[in-house]
C-alpha cells in the first residue's frame, strides 16, 4: 500500500504540459467549439433553461427540439462566418434568459409550433454569437461540429432528465419552476445593465 | 488489500494529491466569472439582515403551506430582479438599508405570530420587500468582475436561503416543530429590530 502512496506522491511531482494532445493535429478547433458555449454563462444558462423547458413540454414535442436546436445553432454559426455579433442578436440572447425563465416559472405548456419556433430562434441567435471572430483562419467546420455537439448533448441530457424528473407532478415540478424564476431574475438584471451600459 | 481499513483514507489522500497536478485552461471565453459568481453568491449571505429575511420568506411559505410554500420563493427572485433593475439604472430608493431590515422585522413577526393572511396579501408583502433587497444587490452589479455571473450567484444564493427556510419550516408538521419555527421567526424579528435601529440611527 505504501508503494502505491509513494507512487502517487511521485506522480504529483511531475506536473508537466502534455505535448501529445490532438490539438496539434487539427482537433483543437473541435475542443474550442465544445467548450465555447460551456465556458460562457451567456450561452450555458439559456441552453440549460431550454433543456429544462423541453423537459416540461409534451414528450413528442420535446424530441423534435433535439434535432431543431443543434441544427439552428449550426445554421446561426454558418451565417455568422466570424463576423462581429450585431446588437439585436445580443439582445435576443439576453432576452432568452427572461423568456425561457418565465415560461418555466409559469409552467407554460407551448404548442409544438411555438416551442419549436422558440428553440429555432434562440438556436440561431446563440449559434451566431458562438462564432468567435478570433477563429478566422482556423478550421470552422471542426469548430462548428464542436458547438453543435455541445448543443445536442446538452439539450438531450437536460431535456431527458427533466422529463424523468417532472413525471410525478410533485415537488420536482416546483424545483424546475423555481430554477426558471432564478434564470429569469438573473436575465432581467443583466438586461438592465446591458441596455443602460452596453 | 481490499479489507485494509485504511483504504478509504489512502484513496482520499491520493485524490487530494492528484489535484495538485493542475494545468491551465485555455478555452475560457469570459473573464471574471469565478470572481463575479462568488461575490454575487456571498452578497446575501454576508449581510445578516439580507440573510434572515430570505430565510423568513421560506419559513413563512412553509408555515402557510401549499401553494404559498412555492409561490413566495418563486415570487421573490423575480420581483427582486426588477428591484435590481432600478439599482442598475441608478434610480434611487429611499432608505434602502432601513427597508431591508424592516423586511426582516415584518417577515419575522409574521412567522412568530403564525399569521395567515390571504395568499395574495402574503405575495404582495414579499414582493414589496423583494424590491428593496434587489435594489441593494443591483447597485453593486455594474462594479462586479462579471455582472452576469454576479447576478446568477446572488439569485442562486437567495434561492438556497429560501430553501433553508422551507426545510426548517417543514418542522411545522410536528407540534413541537411549530414552536421551533415560531421562535425562529421571533429571532429573525429581533435581528430586524436591531438592524432597523442601527440603520435609522445611521441615517439620522
Amino acid at each position: 500500500m505504501r508503494k502505491w502512496l509513494l507512487l502517487a506522491v511521485l506522480l504529483c511531482l511531475l506536473p508537466n504540459q502534455a505535448t501529445a494532445h490532438l490539438v496539434s493535429t487539427r482537433f483543437g478547433e473541435l475542443y474550442s467549439g465544445i467548450l465555447h458555449p460551456l465556458t460562457s454563462l451567456l450561452h450555458l444558462v439559456p441552453w440549460l433553461a431550454l433543456g429544462l423547458l423541453g423537459g416540461t413540454q409534451n414528450i413528442t414535442t420535446a424530441r423534435w427540439a433535439l434535432l431543431v436546436f443543434p441544427l439552428a445553432v449550426l445554421t446561426g454559426l454558418a451565417f455568422a462566418d466570424g463576423l462581429p455579433v450585431p446588437t439585436f442578436v445580443q439582445a435576443l440572447n439576453i432576452a432568452s434568459f427572461i423568456v425561457i425563465g418565465l415560461l418555466l416559472a409559469l409552467k407554460w405548456e407551448l404548442s409544438k409550433a411555438s416551442f419549436l419556433s422558440l428553440v429555432g430562434l434562440f438556436g440561431l441567435t446563440h449559434g451566431y454569437a458562438n462564432a468567435a471572430p478570433e477563429l478566422n483562419g482556423f478550421d470552422w467546420l471542426l469548430y462548428g461540429l464542436g458547438v453543435g455537439l455541445t448543443a445536442y448533448v446538452l439539450i438531450t441530457l437536460v431535456s431527458a432528465s427533466t422529463q424523468a424528473l417532472v413525471s410525478d407532478q410533485g415537488w420536482r415540478v416546483i424545483v424546475v419552476r423555481a430554477a426558471g424564476s432564478w434564470i429569469a431574475a438573473a436575465g432581467v438584471m443583466y438586461a438592465g445593465l446591458w441596455f443602460t451600459r452596453p | 488489500m481490499r479489507n485494509n481499513p485504511q483504504l478509504p483514507a489512502i484513496r482520499l489522500l491520493m485524490a487530494c494529491l492528484l489535484m495538485v497536478v493542475v494545468t491551465n485552461a485555455y478555452a475560457h471565453a469570459e473573464v471574471g466569472v469565478a470572481g463575479g459568481l462568488i461575490s454575487g453568491f456571498l452578497h446575501p449571505i454576508f449581510g445578516l439582515d439580507h440573510l434572515v429575511a430570505m430565510v423568513a420568506v421560506g419559513l413563512w411559505g412553509a408555515q402557510l403551506g401549499r401553494p404559498a410554500i412555492w409561490v413566495l420563493p418563486i415570487t421573490f427572485p423575480v420581483v427582486m430582479a426588477f428591484g435590481g433593475l432600478l439599482g442598475v439604472v441608478g434610480l434611487p430608493l429611499p432608505l434602502i438599508e432601513v427597508g431591508i431590515s424592516i423586511s426582516a422585522l415584518v417577515l419575522g413577526l409574521m412567522v412568530a405570530m403564525a399569521l395567515r393572511p390571504p395568499l395574495w396579501v402574503a405575495g404582495v408583502l414579499v414582493a414589496f420587500f423583494a424590491i428593496w433587497h434587489g435594489h441593494a444587490h443591483g447597485t453593486e452589479l455594474p462594479e462586479a468582475a462579471n455582472p452576469l455571473a454576479y447576478a446568477v450567484g446572488f439569485v442562486v444564493s437567495t434561492g438556497l436561503l429560501h430553501l433553508c427556510g422551507i426545510l426548517l419550516g417543514i418542522l411545522v408538521a410536528w407540534p413541537m416543530g411549530t414552536w421551533v419555527v415560531r421562535f425562529s421567526g421571533a429571532g429573525i424579528a429581533a435581528v430586524g429590530v436591531y438592524f432597523t435601529g442601527l440603520n435609522l440611527f445611521a441615517a439620522s
